[in-house]
């Protein structure tokens, strides 16, 4: 009895220990700074860009509408900021499902050899430099990039397009990034399909229309769904794609964030911003798991 | 008839992956074979071979005869960047590997009251966009009167690479037997025996998947690092942004080859590692 107690006692020491480092920095160095960011939203913004510390609501007014009297004017131009950020990030996501939803069927039906090869080879790029990356499409892009030379090199054009920095760069930059973010859950959900409801589906006389909208796309929306998610969150805030391919044409609120910081230095009204993009990760994570709730609970399958 | 249109269809998806592949690798491919290419003005336009670019980066003045490879960088900055990236990512992504598998024990092999909350904890930094992330360190750190420089980065980047390292570690100890641990107990191995000989041994080859691919991600590190490097430190990535804002120059181009080799080499030996059937 007494050697149980101090077994137990040994092994809740350890575990503290192992939970120790992790709490401790995402304690202090995640939970804490995030906290602060909330506070910081709600605070005064001081006259060389510091903070003062009192109630100050402003900060959202001036992107959502209720701005300090004439002193701080309400510019709709934020949120319609916000708003080509969103259709941004939506497209991202729409264009980067479209090209690895397919994708995902061919890697599903290779040999188990050929599958592990392939694998790694969509995850590999993830883990190439992000800005590097970047260059390529901008080297690929830009008036003498290589897209325009191929172009004019086969007589379709005369004059170089004006492709780079334009919202179009911007997608594409974004939806090359973020495809091994969308494929990975996909597969995932793909490569546990079960085959024989689709030839089910079929020898009962479905039209192979029928049997991709009434049974394969179903089993394998969960991956879809999460795909669209990992996608989503990065793509909405983004700054470095929209700053390197948009220039100064394309706005993103990650652009704006980013110029609050370290450059007007209103701290305030950037956290302002960034709680902005928080609050739509939140709706669509709340989202997401009440959907997922209602079809474990809905569909006993 | 119907055996066909399979074979069509089937046919048509083998094309489309090979096109996927193609999308994915091919802007890298131009980059390494433009690395090479003398016209310094338009990328596309082949006008011979040359290594002027890669020769500049680490030389500074200019190559005899090729004013275009006149490179304003000086060798030593470059070296100075590329050392402070080294012992940003080596520290970071080391203390993120023990950091990560000792969480990934603690929720594998242990029965506790909040482990549900360390599992949902332990996503977060992955769900929170970075921006987020590199604002709300910014904020602290500064309020709280800590300099920004090489500790503050290597600071912010343990936060997000422990993570990653807990989630790679976890699918390992899932696959994992656990007959041989409880043997070892039954034997009278203390827990830290039973860890060092039995466990770590078999959780090896993710630990040290994790901790280079904690090291690739650390290096290439852009956004967080953007906020919280200072005026001080600067790293590689950092380096290459504020160049890219300057014009595009050859010399970018062959320095970005000569990372994204060794990253794609690292991140392999990480991937491979991590892949390995325990």
């Amino acid at each position: 009895m007494a050697g149980d107690r101090f077994m137990a006692a040994r092994k809740r020491n350890a575990l503290l220990l192992l939970l120790a480092p992790i709490s401790i920095i995402l304690g202090i160095f995640f939970l804490i700074p995030l906290g602060i960011v909330v506070v910081y939203s709600f605070l005064e913004p001081g006259l060389y860009g510091g903070v003062e510390w009192t109630w100050y609501p402003y900060n959202y007014g001036r992107i959502l509408g209720w701005p300090l009297n004439d002193y701080e004017e309400f510019d709709p131009i934020y949120l319609k900021i916000f708003a080509t950020s969103l259709k941004y990030a939506l497209m991202t996501v729409v264009f980067s499902l479209l090209i690895c939803y397919p994708a995902a069927f061919w890697v599903s039906r290779r040999s188990e050899r050929w599958k592990g090869f392939v694998l790694f080879l969509i995850t590999l790029p993830f883990f190439a430099s992000l800005l590097i990356r970047i260059y390529a499409w901008l080297l690929l892009l830009r008036p003498t990039g290589f897209v325009n030379t191929a172009l004019e090199a086969a007589g379709i054009i005369s004059q170089p397009l004006d492709l780079l920095f334009s919202g179009t760069a911007v997608v594409l930059g974004m939806v090359y990034i973020f495809t091994p973010f969308m494929f990975l859950p996909i597969y995932a959900n793909v490569e546990k399909l079960d085959f024989s409801l689709v030839r089910a589906s079929q020898d009962l006389g479905a039209s192979p229309i029928q049997t991709f909208l009434r049974v394969i796309l179903p089993l394998t929306a969960p991956g879809m769904v999460a795909g669209s998610i990992i996608v989503f969150i990065p793509a909405l805030g983004n700054f470095i794609v929209p700053s390197l391919l948009g220039g100064a044409k394309v706005q993103m609120t990650g652009n704006l964030i980013e110029r609050s910081f370290l450059q007007s230095r209103d701290w305030p009204f950037g956290s302002a911003l960034a709680l902005l993009i928080m609050a739509s990760v939140v709706v669509v994570l709340m989202i997401q798991t009440v959907k997922a709730g209602r079809a474990k609970g809905g569909r006993p399958a | 008839m119907k055996n066909k249109r399979q074979m069509l269809w089937s046919a048509l998806l083998k094309g489309y992956g090979v096109l996927f592949l193609v999308f994915l690798y091919l802007p890298l491919g131009l980059i390494v074979a433009f690395s090479f290419n003398a016209n310094p003005i338009n990328v596309a336009e082949w006008t011979g071979f040359t290594l002027d670019w890669y020769a500049t980066i680490f030389q500074g003045a200019s190559v005899e005869g090729n004013f275009d490879a006149a490179f304003t960088e000086s060798p030593e900055r470059i070296f100075d960047v590329i050392r402070t990236s080294f012992v940003v990512a080596l520290s970071a992504a080391s203390a993120a590997t023990v950091i990560g598998t000792a969480t990934a024990l603690a929720l594998a092999r242990h029965k506790f009251f909040g482990k549900r909350f360390y599992q949902a904890l332990l996503l977060l930094p992955m769900l929170v966009p970075d921006i987020v992330l590199g604002i709300a360190l910014l904020i602290f750190f500064v309020g709280v009167g800590i300099e920004l420089g090489l500790m503050t980065i290597i600071i912010g980047h343990v936060t997000f690479l422990s993570s990653y390292v807990f989630v790679v570690v976890s699918a390992r100890l899932a696959g994992m037997d656990t007959t041989l641990e409880q043997a070892s107990a039954d034997l009278g191995a203390g827990p830290l025996t039973t860890f060092r000989r039995v466990t770590l041994p078999q959780i090896m080859p993710g630990v040290v998947g994790g901790f280079l691919l904690a090291f690739i991600i650390s290096l290439d590190d852009v956004v967080i690092t953007y906020f919280i490097a200072g005026v001080g430190s600067q790293t590689l990535p950092l380096f290459i942004l504020a160049m890219m804002r300057r014009g595009l120059r050859p010399q970018i181009t062959a320095l970005a080859v000569l990372i994204l080799l060794f990253s794609l080499i690292v991140a392999s030996i990480g991937l491979i590692l991590r892949n390995r059937k325990p």
